[in-house]
């Protein structure tokens, strides 16, 4: 059953230096209050996992927090590169970063292989692409019926996962609406979850479109207000665009780049840039 | 587009051999009044995939059935289908019986254009060895693990029955559950929905975004069919006829009464069928 607690008990309760770690949302609900915790509390060696490995990735690469990026695409979305990201790549700043590349369908079939108990997955994807000759996890896998090579791609059960949702009760039920990416299935794949919201309520009123995470699902709530910004949290925000554009040049520079992480660390940005 | 047409229409694109899919789940949300249609018509030897209720015995009665595919048949509050249970005893039909997570994997596989799914039940159990087709996959990775290869269920039609539908073919439930509907209609090349009535595109919208179960790209048919599960249920529209069902079962089960059930209900067309229920329902009152 789920607690509810403050973002960083939650956050030095579940995350673990070498853990294998999901911060979930596609373009909505991105849990990036959470990602500063973590940059925060100065977690290191982390595998971080991600569909589309957006600003709180490079953040985190480029605060030191990952060993290792598990993802398909990645990028400032409408912006450009992710400078963090590509400065440890390239460069191994501040410390070097493997990396292990899918497709989108590949990660979300990832997902609910873990979230299903299964090793693996199956899928007509990466036909055609150079991803199996770069990532050594996208496998060949014969049909037993008709002979047909299709791809395997193993399950992803990560340490913790972490996402942002609109609504929790005092019970630690979690509700979200809108535009939803694979949130279910990697807090259900997940050893451990950790679920911010804009607000606890008393009662889950029904929304159309609504999913609920039940509690016996997840194992901390933390309410964080504005915890997805610069993404959006439909209902309650709107997308900070501007911070997108502006995260190009503070991310250009490290020494712009560890300004900003000290003003994290200090507690200065409690959001935005 | 405009796709309404007539239960006899959709039977009419059936051809002897077909595999069909029928949606709802035991005595729910059965398209009854589409059965009713294929009952009518000299179609056999089909290949039935089905979560079974009366839909499999009167197509078992029939004679329309070479080979069911099945997780369960049950009329629920009758645990056994009598046509069923004789046509399984007798051997008169050919029967792939899997655990009803399998059937919604082989559904799910033919759903997104694979072969097969890999999964964790069946193992262990007897579907392996009365289904000796069946194969298992080992895991390309590390864990080496032997799992049960479900292989995919293409249907050439599904026959689905849903609270609201429009001409277009969007479709609606409002009752508690999907079952696998969604499912069925994708997995399928056609698929041809039943519904309690048809109504406006806009008047779809007055429930919530999750009732809205198939869109129009995967409906090839629409047929207005009021009480059309009938006698299973169609919550919240109405519930099962469970005196009707009982009348069904007994007649079922006794060789000499059926004849004159098939006389009063299924030999006249939907409307014969729907007033001669009525009168049957005034008569038990």
């Amino acid at each position: 059953m789920a607690e509810i607690a403050s973002l960083s008990a939650a956050v030095a309760d579940l995350v673990r230096d070498g853990d294998v770690v999901a911060l979930e949302g596609f373009t909505h609900l991105i849990p990036v209050a959470a990602g500063h915790e973590i940059i925060r509390q100065r977690r290191r060696e982390l595998t971080l996992v991600r569909m589309t490995p957006d600003i709180v990735y490079d953040q985190l690469i480029g605060a030191g927090c990952a060993r290792k990026l598990i993802f398909s695409w990645g990028g400032n979305p409408g912006v450009g590169s992710l400078h963090r990201f590509r400065d440890a790549v390239q460069h191994g700043w501040p410390v070097p970063l493997e990396i292990e590349e899918h497709s989108h369908a590949g990660m979300a079939n990832r997902y609910v292989a873990g979230a299903s108990g299964l090793p693996f997955a199956v899928l007509r994807g990466y036909v055609g692409t150079d991803l199996p000759n770069v990532t050594d996890t996208i496998k060949p896998i014969t049909c037993p019926f008709t002979g047909e090579t299709l791809t395997a791609v193993p399950a992803i059960n990560p340490d913790v996962a972490i996402v942002h949702a609109q609504r929790a009760d005092r019970a630690g039920n979690v509700q979200m609406w809108g535009l939803v990416g694979v949130q279910k299935e990697a807090v259900l794949a997940a050893r451990r979850s950790l679920v911010t919201v804009e607000e606890v309520v008393d009662e889950l009123e029904p929304v159309p479109g609504g999913m609920v995470l039940p509690s016996w699902a997840v194992d901390r709530v933390a309410e964080v207000p504005g915890g997805a910004h610069p993404s959006y949290a439909q209902g309650y925000s709107e997308r900070d665009n501007a911070y997108y554009a502006a995260w190009d040049t503070i991310s250009r520079d490290r020494d712009e780049f560890e300004r900003w992480v000290e003003r994290v660390r200090s507690g200065e940005v409690v959001r935005a840039s | 587009m405009d796709k309404r047409m007539t239960a006899d229409e959709v039977a009419a694109e059936l051809r002897d051999g077909m595999t069909i899919g029928i949606g709802g789940w035991g005595s729910r949300r059965k398209p009854m009044a589409l059965i009713r249609a294929i009952l009518r018509t000299d179609v056999k030897d089909l290949t039935v995939v089905s979560y079974g209720g009366p839909d499999v015995g009167l197509l078992a009665a029939a004679g329309k059935i070479r080979k069911l595919v099945f997780g369960f048949v049950t009329l629920d509050s009758v645990p056994f289908d009598p046509h069923f249970a004789r046509a399984r005893q007798s051997g008169a039909i050919d029967v792939t019986e899997y655990d009803e997570g399998m059937v919604a994997a082989g559904l799910s596989a033919a759903v997104k254009r694979l072969p097969f799914l890999p999964m964790r039940a069946g193992l262990g159990s007897d579907v392996v060895t009365t289904n000796p087709d069946l194969r298992t996959v080992t895991s390309p990775y590390a864990d080496g693990e032997e799992l049960l290869a479900v292989p995919a269920l293409r249907l050439d039609v599904a026959l689905v029955h849903l609270n609201r539908a429009d001409a277009r073919g969007n479709a609606q439930y409002l009752g508690p559950d999907p079952y696998f509907d969604d499912d069925f209609a994708l997995a399928a090349d056609r698929c041809f929905v039943s519904a309690e009535r048809v109504v406006d595109t806009a008047d779809l919208s007055s429930a919530p975004a999750q009732s809205l179960l198939l869109n129009r790209g995967a409906v090839t048919g629409v047929v207005a069919a009021p009480h059309g599960a009938h006698f299973t249920s169609a919550a919240p529209d109405y519930g099962r006829d469970e005196a009707f069902q009982r009348h069904y079962v007994a007649c079922a089960k006794d060789p000499e009464a059926w004849p004159s059930f098939v006389d009063r209900f299924l030999s006249g067309d939907e409307t014969t069928y729907q007033s001669e229920v009525t009168r049957f329902q005034e008569a038990a009152a």
